[in-house]
């Protein structure tokens, strides 16, 4: 399943990539570019995201799940193909609701920023799935320099998982307040 | 308004994602005696080597940093009338000092080609002493056909076979010197790993310096020759002891214990008596000095020890299979840094390069080959040629260790291999609670733009 995995894996990376790159054209230019832009962005955002749940599946399948639960490089990809996978969809849920209201006001820059996040994302992904199959990059340096080291499983104290948990319960509740809003 | 939800969202998301990137990696490792878990502060530590050879003998040649010389392993100490143990094997470093500084050098011919490809690391079978799930009774390192299956310590191969297997040189010789229980007599403990990690045939360097009977010292130090019957509590446990001074007691030159010596608390005895080994275990001289935060140590054995069935035979241009253990800081057992395995070749292309000289005493010069050791954790060989190791399939291919991972990487992997269970647990809750976070920015972006369609 590894070589089925490697080759998947391709396509999820470049679609989020160009959709990112055309998040980030459309956000900066309004005109005929931005529009065009803007049509096709769905095209990637959902495309990407089934390959990507795809890839996901066919990745958990390489190994046994005993093997990449006791593997720091393997429980790193795994988190970060997760999170990447979810950070993806939720750009795709958020055109599909919103289209163009999206590209008026602050949100415009948000979009930027989280189109910026989600590459940084897919990045240290891909990276981490290279280290796992022998090739390696600068990019985990960078990340040592940083202060992970990529050697090392990514988690969090409970400490942390707590105020995440309440962070998200924030969260929702800016959310409903929003929505309660829109719904008077 | 929805600008500041938006803002106040942003914020949150933000907020979650830098405090998770600031405290990742914290919370989980930490001490553990009761399950023999002790992490070094420092996880990797440069090591050089040289070797040389002469036409009857090996020179070979280690400098590794110390902070202070471990010449002490254990000590009996005089107080309230009786003699008190301090030192023995605990997890990590003694808090007195009581270890001694060790280097080991594991060298095979070939004959266990696992040893080149993996190191010490095909050693460390399951139940070793030391290990969280220690077995209850003492088992040191082990070669794997010494078992019938892989990880079974206590299920031995025939005799039979174990004789079969050391006829046919599946041994490893490991020279192994010590700061204090072979270097006061110029010695390295002769030894090897098959069926476990034993002294070859003689005696060792040391004895214990205790009559069980009597509750108290064999011998002492003779006043007449050093000014003094024992060394001093506060002077050992500061490091104040030097190795220019008699620090420890060799057995021709200490006296008979006296019960009437008028002692007094805090008088210091080592608990060891230092003697030259016999056999087949005396085969390896050794001169080791410890100045300025370094240890410098050459050991030096025949070539051919006329023991091959203790000792590896090491001829003129061949090449053999090294690989190296301090232990530093006064730990003992597997509280050691180790290193990959390395290629020795004596005026034969190498790792190691033994020059060849004539004479008796090596020149040496400024060229070393840099060694990186690394403390290696808790991973047993059965561990690794299981599903808990993603490279098990790469060991059954024999690709070698080096082509996969490197010291600092394996020194990571063996301190993740100490806390599995509980990393695996902590990994997973952040995983999930990544996606919760996520989700719930999602659901908060969409809810805010929704607000302004709305509005």
């Amino acid at each position: 399943m590894a070589a089925y995995h490697v080759v998947l894996v391709h396509f999820p990376i470049a679609l989020w990539m160009v959709a990112s790159l055309a998040i980030v054209i459309r956000a900066l230019n309004s005109g005929p570019l931005g529009l065009a832009m803007d049509r096709a962005l769905p095209v990637f955002l959902i495309l990407g995201v089934i390959l990507g749940a795809a890839a996901y599946t066919v990745g958990l399948l390489v190994w046994p799940w005993a093997t990449l639960s006791s593997t720091p490089m393997g429980r790193n990809h795994m988190l970060l193909a997760s999170w990447s996978l979810a950070y993806y969809a939720l750009l795709a849920v958020v055109h599909y609701l919103h289209g163009e209201e999206i590209w008026t006001g602050l949100s415009r820059w948000v979009m930027v920023a989280v189109a910026g996040i989600g590459v940084v994302l897919v990045g240290i992904t891909g990276t981490l799935g290279g280290h796992l199959v022998g090739i390696y990059t600068e990019v985990g340096d960078v990340l040592r320099l940083l202060g992970w080291e990529i050697y090392s499983t990514y988690y969090v104290p409970n400490l942390t998982l707590v105020i995440i948990v309440v962070v998200a319960a924030a969260l929702l509740a800016l959310g409903f307040l929003g929505r309660g809003k829109a719904q008077n | 308004m929805s600008n500041i939800k938006l803002l106040g969202a942003i914020g949150l998301f933000s907020g979650a994602l830098l405090i998770s990137w600031v405290t990742h990696g914290t919370g989980v490792v930490v001490d553990d005696h009761d399950r023999n878990i002790s992490i070094p502060d420092q996880l990797t530590v440069p090591m050089q080597v040289q070797a040389a050879y002469n036409s009857t003998t090996m020179f070979m040649r280690y400098r590794w940093p110390a902070e202070r010389p471990g010449i002490f392993h254990d000590i009996v100490r005089y107080e309230d009338g009786k003699w008190v143990r301090e030192g023995g094997g605990m997890p990590g470093p003694n808090p007195f000092g009581m270890h001694e500084d060790r280097v080991a050098m594991m060298l095979d011919d070939g004959s266990v080609p696992e040893f080149g490809r993996y190191g010490g690391y095909i050693t460390i079978g399951d139940g070793l002493a030391g290990l969280t799930d220690e077995a209850p009774e003492e088992v040191s390192k082990y070669l794997p056909l010494t078992r019938n299956s892989l990880g079974a310590w206590d299920d031995m191969a025939p005799e039979s076979d174990q004789m079969s297997l050391r006829r046919a040189g599946y041994f490893i010789d490991l020279w192994h010197w010590r700061g204090a229980r072979s270097n006061p007599i110029d010695e390295a403990d002769d030894q090897n790993v098959a069926a476990d990690r034993g002294g070859d045939a003689g005696s060792s360097p040391y004895t214990t310096n205790w009559d069980s009977d009597a509750g108290q010292p064999l011998v002492m130090f003779d006043a007449d020759a050093t000014g003094y019957r024992a060394l001093n509590w506060e002077d050992v446990r500061e490091g104040r002891i030097s190795q220019d001074q008699t620090y420890a007691l060799i057995a021709d030159a200490a006296v008979p214990f006296d019960p009437e010596a008028g002692w007094q608390d805090g008088d210091v005895l080592p608990r060891r008596i230092v003697r030259p080994g016999s056999g087949s275990r005396g085969d390896i001289s050794a001169d080791g000095r410890w100045a300025d935060g370094f240890w410098d140590v050459t050991l030096s054995r025949r070539l051919d020890t006329g023991n091959p069935m203790d000792d590896k035979i090491l001829k003129d241009h061949g090449t053999y299979d090294v690989a190296f253990a301090i232990h530093r800081n006064a730990t003992g057992g597997r509280w050691h840094y180790v290193s990959l395995p390395s290629t020795l070749g004596l005026a034969h292309e190498a790792d190691i390069n033994a020059a060849r000289f004539t004479g008796t005493t090596p020149v040496w010069g400024d060229a070393w080959t840099d060694v990186t050791l690394f403390y290696p954790g808790q991973v047993t060989w059965a561990m690794l040629n299981s599903a808990h190791h993603a490279g098990a399939s790469s060991i059954a291919e024999g690709i070698p260790v080096e082509a996969r991972h490197s010291p600092e990487q394996l020194a990571v992997y063996g301190v993740e291999v100490e806390f599995r269970d509980e990393i695996r647990r902590q990994w997973l809750l952040t995983l999930i609670a990544g996606v919760a976070l996520i989700f719930a920015f999602g659901f908060a972006l969409n809810a805010t733009i929704a607000s302004r369609k709305g509005a």
